[in-house]
């Protein structure tokens, strides 16, 4: 019968053979780096409305994400933050780097009464414009 | 047959067969592709998936509310901006318009009206939304979204 045993018999020294665990580690590792990164906002469980219009991305800089859930939960790239800590941090933000676009990703079914006090605090930290994220539908 | 001479053979043909299989070795060395072609294949069925789930996304642009200030003399020779204004409202669990007519028009018919609009007259206008706390964000963005295909200017009051 074929020895199938990770340890390796073969030559004089027996080796155990780190092959397979570095295959799955470095899978893990790259899932969890992508997942992390892409799911930002899945995490805050924001279901963004539909629109048949709107701009392609073409800024280069890597712009402000602000999410608000349904619940009016707010976050910032990700980070959620108690909406007193919202204003110093939006203005840091903007004045560190000025061109940086900004993105509200809000919750379709979100009520406009937590979505306006967030406009104002970023017409307040002397922001002229957002960008309304929305899902592509043609 | 001599005894010692059928070990020898025995040997000899042993180390021919050995010698075979190391060169056999020799031949297939190499990096073995196996954990690579695992590897990649995982990211990809990943990126797959995610991209599937995600969707494409784009964005609309809006003007933030204007702060409040006293008006400055130069202002006065700014020409007036003309302004179509949108109040949004829930009635009867349905989104209505104030602001297109005399009284409220439910928010598909005002979609309709901006979409009839000639572009000559709907093109470089602002469109002022304004809308009551429990109206959903996203009859905000539907009409958004109508005023931006008429190349309206959208700005939140």
């Amino acid at each position: 019968m074929k020895n199938r045993s990770i340890i390796s018999s073969n030559g004089a020294g027996a080796r155990i053979n780190v092959t397979p665990m570095i295959d799955v580690v470095m899978v893990l590792i790259v899932f969890y780096l992508l997942v992390g990164q892409l799911a930002l906002d899945r995490k805050a469980s924001i279901r963004i409305p539909g629109s048949t219009s709107g701009l392609e991305e073409q800024q280069t800089l890597d712009p402000i994400i602000v999410g608000i859930t349904s619940e009016g939960i707010v976050s910032i790239n990700g980070v959620t933050l108690d909406q007193s800590l919202f204003i110093p941090e939006i203005e840091n933000m903007h004045a560190r780097s000025p061109g940086t676009p900004i993105r509200l990703r809000a919750d379709r079914d979100a009520p406009f009464g937590v979505i306006r006090p967030i406009m104002h605090a970023m017409r307040d930290a002397n922001i002229p414009r957002v960008e309304l994220v929305t899902e592509q539908r043609r | 047959m001599n005894p010692l001479q059928t070990k020898t053979d025995a040997a000899s043909k042993s180390r021919a067969l050995n010698q075979r299989n190391v060169l056999t070795r020799t031949a297939r060395f190499g990096p073995n592709m196996t954990p690579m072609v695992d590897v990649t294949l995982v990211i990809l069925i990943f990126f797959m998936a995610s991209a599937t789930i995600a969707g494409p996304e784009w964005f609309l642009r809006a003007d933030l509310p204007e702060i409040e200030e006293q008006s400055d003399q130069s202002s006065n020779f700014a020409l007036p901006t003309p302004i179509l204004s949108a109040d949004l409202l829930i009635r009867d669990n349905q989104v209505f318009v104030n602001g297109f007519g005399n009284e409220s028009i439910s928010i598909e018919s005002v979609i309709q009206r901006i979409a009839n609009m000639e572009p000559a007259l709907s093109n470089g206008l602002i469109l002022g939304i304004r809308a009551k706390d429990d109206v959903p964000y996203s009859a905000i963005v539907s009409l958004h979204d109508a005023a931006s295909k008429a190349k309206m200017r959208v700005a939140f009051r």
